[in-house]
Order: C-alpha cells, then structure tokens, then sequence
C-alpha cells in the first residue's frame, strides 16, 4: 500500500516541514521559505501542486521546472555568473534549496531615494549579469528589477524559474527588452539613465556580439504590443 | 446636434436605449440595451455555420446582407420600440474579417444617417470584456478571453484594458476546431451546447510527449497541434486520449498564463469570456485557480459568451454617456486589427446598473 510507503512518509514529512516555514515570498508557481540548511541560512523554493491540472500534467512541468532551475543555477554559479548557491535540489518534491542573498530588491533600491549614478552603476551591473548569463547560452525569461538582490557581495540575480538554454538570439534580445520595459513601467522617472548604462554595461561585458542582439531588442521594441505597453506608462500621466 | 439633444433627454430620466451591431466573424446579430432596468431589451442574431471546412470571408458577407434586414427588425420587434426612439447606434467596427464587418458597418452607417442618430464606435474585444463585467458583476476583474479568434489576457491598467498575455501564433479556439475538423469529428463544432472535443475526451487518459508551451506570459498552441495531429495519424493511441491531452495542455496553459497575471497585478477576481467561455471544463478549471488565489470568479451565461448584439450595444451605451468613440458616418471605416489597448474606457469601472 502507498500509504506504507516509507519513502512516501519520508518525503511527506521533509515538505510539511518546508511548508511551516516562514514564508518570504509567494509568486504564481511557486513559495518560497526561510530556513536553514547545513548551518547556512537558505530559502526553501517548493512548487507547489496545481489542483486545476490533471496531476500527471502537473507532476510533469513542476518536475521539469525545478530540474531546470537547478540545472542553469548551478552551470551559472560554477561560470562566476552572480545567482545564488544552489545547496540541494529534490526534483521528486519540486523542491530547490538555495542560500539566502542578504539585500533589499533593486527595485526597491530604485524606488527609494538614489542618487544617478547609483542607479547607473546598479542597471550596469545587472546588464553585465545578464551579458554573462547569455555568454554561457543561458535567457533568464524575466529579468525585471525585482529580480535582482542589492547583496553585501555585489548585485546577485534571482529566480530561473522561466529560463531556457538558448542560442538564439531572440532569447537574448526579449532579456534586454524585459528589463527595459520594466525600467519604464516601474521607475519612469529614471528610465533615460537605466536604459542607457544598461545598453552600456551589457555592450562592455559583451563586446562586439552585443550588437546584433542590441538592434534585435529594438525590433522587439517596435512589434506592435510592446510598443502599446511602453504607452501605458507615457498615458499614465495625462 | 442630435447628441446633445439625446443626452440631455437622459438627464429628464428617460432611458438612454442603444442598438449595437455586432459581424466581425460568424455571426451578424443586433442587440438593443436601455439604461434602466430590465436593460437588455432584444438580442436577435444568425450564425453562419459552414456545410464543410472553414470560414469563408466572402460567403459570410453573403449570408450576413441576406439576414441584416430582417434582424434589425426583429430585435427592434423584441424590444417593442421603433428606430426613432433610439438615442444611438452602435457597431464593431474591428477587430475581424474585413468583408464581414463591412456589412455591420453599412448597416449601422444606413441606420445612424437616415434616422439622425449618432453613431458609436465599438471594439470586439472590449465589448466582451464589458458584458463579462456587466453579468457577473465583478467589476475590477482579470479577463481571460478565448474564443476562435482570440486567446489574450486582460486587464485594467492607467485608462485601458492591457494585455497581458496573448497566443504567440494560433488562438485556443481554432485549435480545437482546427483538431476536430482534421479528425473529422467537425463540423459542427458544437453539438447539444458541447464541443466535440469535449465530447470526445471523455474516458481519456493522459499521455506525455505533447510540448507544453507558456513563455512568460505568454502560451504557444501551434505544436501542441501538430503533436496532435501527428498521434492522431500514428493512430497508437485511442483518439479519446489524443483529445483529452490535447485539451488539457491548452486548457492549462490559458489557466496558468491568467494566474501569473493574476499575482503580478494583485486583483481579487476573474471572469472568462469569448466563445470558448461556453465550456465547462475551462469554467472549472479557473474556477479552481481563482479558490486558490483567493479571487471571486464568476461565470457568463453561455448565451453571452460568444458573439452577440447586446454587448455590442451595452459598449455602445457606455461610450455613448462617456461621449466617447462617437463618430460620423462618413468616417466609419472598419478596423480589421484594432487592437483592445487602443481603446481609452473612461467609464471604468462603473458598468451599467452600477453607479452609472
């Protein structure tokens, strides 16, 4: 019976008590708990099931998806990309164990009182993140400025739940235009600076492969349902 | 001017009534709405079912100018009233097939000149946005809306209903008819309320190997169709499993798409609408993740989740009391791809019966 099933038991119990953890932070696929693991301070990723899926569809993508994630945190960890330490990964129970990165969100940074050259050299240091990240073939799918932590040790990028290994540079290209969109629907008034140390940072990190990937983002930019988000912010204020 | 006049008999308490035009696709139908209660006063429409095969511009347009008369009429029978007692017209002027909506256009262009009334512009896809909101009451929802044309998510955001996500090549709708019609269990695509998809997933298990495909916010159906298409062929499978896969992979990747938009805009309700929101299937389904979230959802009498004239003329009426889109005739020109974030709703988020 499943239900004698020690492993079963083992593997419940592990998730009950991921579960009764502090909760840090709940997105649409997935929570996220503070813990420990082996005396290092650590959050606790858990796909939780969807009940709206036919639950071999479900098993399915939330394995798939936790595997993934481990897999790109650890291949840009060991290339010295800034992401955090995966320490453990369980794909049987769509859980991923990674170190806590002390900080506030870069958009909170943002929001707050910062001077233009803080706000430079922070959007700087994510397009060089994001340079590296797709150096080693990676997209990370949504690197809006809530994914990057302001940490003691540099500005680390979080969450890998939507990336791909890539080559194409469509991928790379809908990164960069992400983050710009993001740059103008969330912090309107300093979207000039972002913008432009963006496309700096990313262009000297990158060197002269950047180019094409640059002028693909503009492309991007003017297919016709990004160009009528970029309106919601310039409407916003009339 | 006849606008003015018109609003300012409202404002003497007598209802401001509306006839709405609806042929972007298959269907031509005339809706009559009142500001007052009971509201919806007629709802007249044809459809143009196809013997065989899909839809054919032309042939729609065809059907369309042999039924315009006798629908107009029949709506304005239903609600009792003649063309002089209406303040306006209403039509969707796109987005959809231009040789269709060219007939909804002249129709509503005749009608606004020869009785003076002034003459609403109105967009499909607002429009069932408008009537989701209207029936179900939920008046700050996120919208997922799926029909044979169109699989987007919405929502309100500074003065316009945005996309959040959308199809990244062909709609959920077509999907399903397009599958159905491949295996020959279509046309019809609806048989007794139920499309046979449906009909046919009953008793269908699961079987992996289909792509699974939601990029962000967005969800991709073209190779799930294919895979379909393609194990339909190899004919290892029982087509019940085909069927049910195949719609529980574009089911939930709808779901999971309007749930991401859901938790990144942080509102508390949900609505489906468009043709596809006739099924129960995709109903439970969000039902389920809205109980999850925490957010109300509500479903829409089937009748008024595909095409219809009253919410044609409901859009028409609100936009019509915000003197909004109200247009000559003579510039009433058709808007194939007239996209939903082009449209200001400076009526949001009052709806008709509330507030208004």
């Amino acid at each position: 019976m499943v239900s004698e099933d020690p492993w079963k038991k083992l593997v419940d119990g592990m998730i009950d008590s991921v579960v009764k953890l502090p909760l840090i932070a709940r997105g649409a696929e997935s929570e996220l708990h503070l813990g420990a693991y082996g005396g290092i301070k650590a959050v606790f990723k858990y796909r939780r099931p969807k009940p709206y899926m036919d639950p071999r569809l479900d098993a399915m993508l939330r394995r798939s998806r936790t595997v993934k994630e481990a897999k790109v945190l650890l291949h840009a960890f060991s290339e010295g990309v800034s992401v955090p330490r995966l320490l453990a990964v369980y794909p049987t129970l769509y859980l991923l164990v990674m170190e806590y990165v002390e900080g506030p969100r870069m958009k909170e940074v943002l929001e707050g009182h910062v001077d233009t050259s803080k706000a430079c050299s922070l959007a700087k240091s994510a397009a060089a993140i994001l340079a590296k990240l797709h150096l080693i073939g990676i997209a990370h799918g949504d690197p809006t400025t809530s994914n990057f932590i302001v940490s003691p040790r540099g500005l680390v990028l979080i969450d890998f739940g939507l990336a791909e290994y890539t080559s194409d540079i469509e991928d790379y290209a809908v990164d960069i235009h992400l983050f710009r969109r993001a740059s103008l629907s969330t912090h309107a008034a300093i979207s000039g600076i972002l913008t432009d140390c963006f496309t700096r940072g990313y262009r000297e990190q990158m060197g002269n492969e950047a180019d094409p990937i640059l002028r693909r983002a503009e492309e991007i930019e003017l297919r016709g349902r990004y160009v009528e988000e970029r309106r919601t912010v310039w409407g916003a204020g009339r | 001017m006849v606008n003015a006049a018109t609003r300012s008999s409202s404002a003497n308490n007598e209802p401001v009534i509306v006839l709405g035009i609806e042929s972007t696709a298959h269907t031509f139908a005339v809706g009559i709405v009142s500001s007052e209660p009971p509201y919806i006063l007629a709802d007249s429409r044809r459809q143009y079912v196809p013997k065989e095969g899909g839809i054919l511009p032309r042939e729609v347009a065809s059907f369309f100018s042999q039924v315009a008369g006798e629908v107009v009429r029949e709506a304005l029978h239903q609600a009792g009233i003649s063309a002089g007692d209406l303040s306006a017209i209403a039509v969707a002027l796109g987005p959809g097939m231009g040789p269709a909506l060219r007939v909804g256009a002249t129709v509503a262009r005749a009608l606004a000149h020869y009785f003076h009334k002034p003459l609403v512009s109105v967009n499909h896809a607002v429009a069932h946005v408008e009537i989701a909101r209207f029936l179900t009451g939920l008046l700050d929802p996120v919208v997922l809306y799926v029909s044979g044309g169109n699989t987007t998510v919405l929502s309100f955001r500074a003065g316009r209903y945005r996309v959040f996500g959308e199809t990244l090549d062909i709609s959920l709708g077509n999907m399903l008819d397009t599958f159905a019609r491949e295996t020959g269990l279509g046309p019809p695509y609806v048989v007794g309320g139920e499309h046979v998809i449906d009909r046919c997933s009953r008793g269908g298990e699961f079987i992996s190997g289909f792509p699974y495909v939601v990029k962000g916010q967005d969800v991709s159906y073209s190779g799930l169709l294919t895979a379909a298409l393609r194990a339909y062929r190899k004919g290892l499978e029982p087509l019940k499993n085909v069927c049910y896969t195949l719609r529980e992979i574009g089911f939930s990747s709808v779901v999971e798409v309007t749930e991401r938009c859901l938790a990144h805009v942080g509102k508390r309700q949900v609505v489906l609408t468009g043709g596809v929101a006739a099924n129960d299937e995709l109903n439970r389904k969000l039902e389920i993740m809205a109980q999850v979230h925490g957010a109300r959802f509500k479903r829409i009498p089937k009748k008024y989740a595909g095409d219809n004239g009253v919410m044609i003329a409901l859009t028409g009426l609100l936009s019509y009391m915000s003197s909004y889109n109200i247009i000559e005739p003579h510039r009433a020109f058709i808007r194939q791809r007239w996209r939903v974030d082009r449209v200001n709703i400076p009526w949001y988020p009052k709806t008709l019966g509330r507030s208004l």
